[in-house]
């Protein structure tokens, strides 16, 4: 497999901060892989995702997306990401389909044309859909305002995916979402990860959701803390030796890495 | 379903132009532009309610305090003027949503796409327009119950003009609007670019006989020659021509053109520097 991502030492000092937010990071992801990069808050993995997407710029460091420096092509960096960020971007003066619409638009995906009806029968079957996947067909039509904030992050969720990005980023996508919600998510995203090996950037509160990645890297104070698939990084914790049923939960062995960083620093 | 879904989505899947690409994000902000205007009934009676302001009390007060010995007809002269002043100012202010967009976190979604920053900030400039015709024509409509009436050839040349009118506009606002990140000081920005050249670019004010500090300040502001350029194409072949219009329209077309492109080129850098540059 071929790297996708490939971070080199990458530092970012916010203008103003005494010591850099993103402090020497390195590792890769490969193509296709489900990727988890975990962290506290304040660890640095915002950062280091809007570095990736071209809306931050790095203070020094490497860091390429499908083998183009985020840098200097940035704009052709962009042809291959998609992102659900941490605050929601949509337009709250507009309707969740004229949010999908524009997004399709600013892509070269379909013409704007001023209603749903008038676009094309491709565009409308495929939102449409999308919506009854996500369960947010009765909300199609209704103003941002009105939407929860569960609707309107599946509704970045579609948007995000309308332009079947090669990777995608996925900074904290079920932040207040309900469990049902949550599955059904991770249940369509798995789905255009296997049909289409989008590569999956992920950032996560809920340890959980990274139990089944290919590869995790931890970030705390800016730094990797460790960088392994989740049965490698469990293995390395200490546990009661007593006889258990099962290893540790990846969540234990998280918090356990953390733990052991802060006695370290 | 997913099945369907997923033919459908590769059906979808497909490389645009660079061109088209590009055309289409222009034309899909301009549109979302209008599409929020419309929603907005605030903006448009706003937008209606400007020139009621503009033309009606500070024009009416001029006119009828100011308009004698002229040797031409004041009334028609600071129509026009205020037309394009109002195609300069609301065009400003529809800029200074950039600051919205970006508290909104919107910003994100436009900067992230795979368009060039110009394209942005060009369909963002053509979706203000729409705000700032609308202001236009309220003033035509306030001009009209005031008994200023201009021919409809040269209402027709105002409107062919306006593009570049706004384009210029909101090239200029966007030195000033990329870099700002707070909406207080968007709208002191909006202020500070549209009042001083409302007063010092001719729009209700001659300024053929200004000298010093304020003939510099004059033959500085963008608007003087986008409005002397305008002015131009309305008083062609009348007697009023030579006392009106103050430059050769190749001087005012130079002009226009190069602060444009300036203002657009480094007005952009910037935005697109201070939302990366942190």
């Amino acid at each position: 497999m071929s790297k996708v991502i490939e971070v080199n030492s990458l530092i970012k000092k916010y203008n103003g901060a005494k010591s850099p937010s993103v402090d020497g990071v390195s590792f890769s992801v490969e193509k296709g892989e489900f990727f988890a990069f975990l962290g506290p808050n304040g660890a640095g993995k915002t950062t280091t995702i809007s570095i990736l997407t071209t809306t931050l710029s790095k203070t020094s460091g490497e860091v390429k997306i499908a083998g183009l420096d985020v840098e200097k092509d940035a704009r052709k960096v962009r042809e291959h990401i998609g992102i659900i960020s941490q605050r929601p971007s949509l337009d709250t003066s507009l309707t969740a389909e004229e949010n999908i619409r524009f997004h399709a638009a600013l892509y070269g995906l379909y013409g704007y044309r001023p209603s749903f009806k008038l676009m094309p029968k491709v565009y409308r079957e495929q939102v449409v859909q999308l919506a009854e996947i996500v369960g947010i067909s009765d909300a199609l039509f209704k103003p941002i305002k009105k939407l929860s904030g569960g609707m309107q992050r599946k509704l970045e969720i579609i948007r995000s995916l309308i332009h079947t990005p090669d990777v995608l980023f996925l900074d904290e996508p079920t932040q207040g979402l309900d469990a049902v919600s949550r599955r059904m998510l991770w249940d369509y995203i798995n789905e255009v990860r296997n049909t289409y090996g989008t590569t999956i950037f992920l950032t996560t509160h809920y340890i959980d959701e990274a139990e089944h990645v290919d590869k995790v890297c931890v970030i705390n104070h800016g730094q990797i803390a460790f960088c392994a698939t989740p049965d490698e990084m469990k293995r390395q914790i200490a546990y009661d030796p007593t006889p258990r049923v099962c290893l540790p939960s990846l969540e234990d062995a998280y918090v356990e890495f953390l733990n052991r960083d802060k006695e370290v620093a | 379903m997913e099945t369907t879904m997923i033919k459908n989505v590769r059906a979808a899947e497909k490389k645009p132009s660079y061109f088209f690409r590009e055309v289409s994000a222009i034309w899909a902000i301009f549109c979302r532009e209008v599409s929020v205007a419309l929603k907005s009934p605030g903006t448009l009676a706003m937008s209606l309610a400007m020139p009621l302001v503009m033309m009606g009390m500070i024009g009416g007060n001029l006119t009828q305090n100011m308009a004698g010995g002229l040797g031409f007809d004041f009334g028609l002269f600071m129509l026009i003027g205020m037309m394009v002043n109002m195609l300069f100012m609301v065009t400003s202010q529809g800029i200074s949503t950039l600051v919205d967009d970006h508290e909104a976190n919107f910003s994100e979604e436009m900067l992230i796409a795979p368009v060039s920053r110009y394209s942005i900030v060009i369909g963002k400039i053509f979706g203000s327009m729409f705000c700032a015709i609308i202001s236009m024509m309220g003033t035509l409509l306030v001009g009209a119950m005031m008994g200023i009436i201009p021919t409809f050839g040269q209402f027709l040349a105002v409107l062919a003009l306006s593009p570049l009118v706004c384009l210029s506009a909101g090239a200029l606002a966007m030195l000033f609007i990329g870099i700002i990140k707070n909406r207080k000081v968007a709208n002191m920005a909006v202020m500070l670019i549209t009042m001083p050249q409302m007063f010092l670019s001719g729009a209700i004010i001659p300024i053929g006989n200004s000298t010093g500090i304020l003939w510099l300040i004059s033959r500085i502001m963008p608007m003087t020659y986008s409005l002397d350029l305008v002015r131009v194409v309305v008083y062609a072949g009348t007697p009023e021509y030579d006392s009106i219009v103050m430059f050769n329209p190749a001087v005012s077309v130079a002009a226009t053109v190069a602060i444009t492109v300036v203002c657009l080129i480094v007005g952009t850098f910037f935005y697109a520097r201070s939302e990366k540059n942190r």
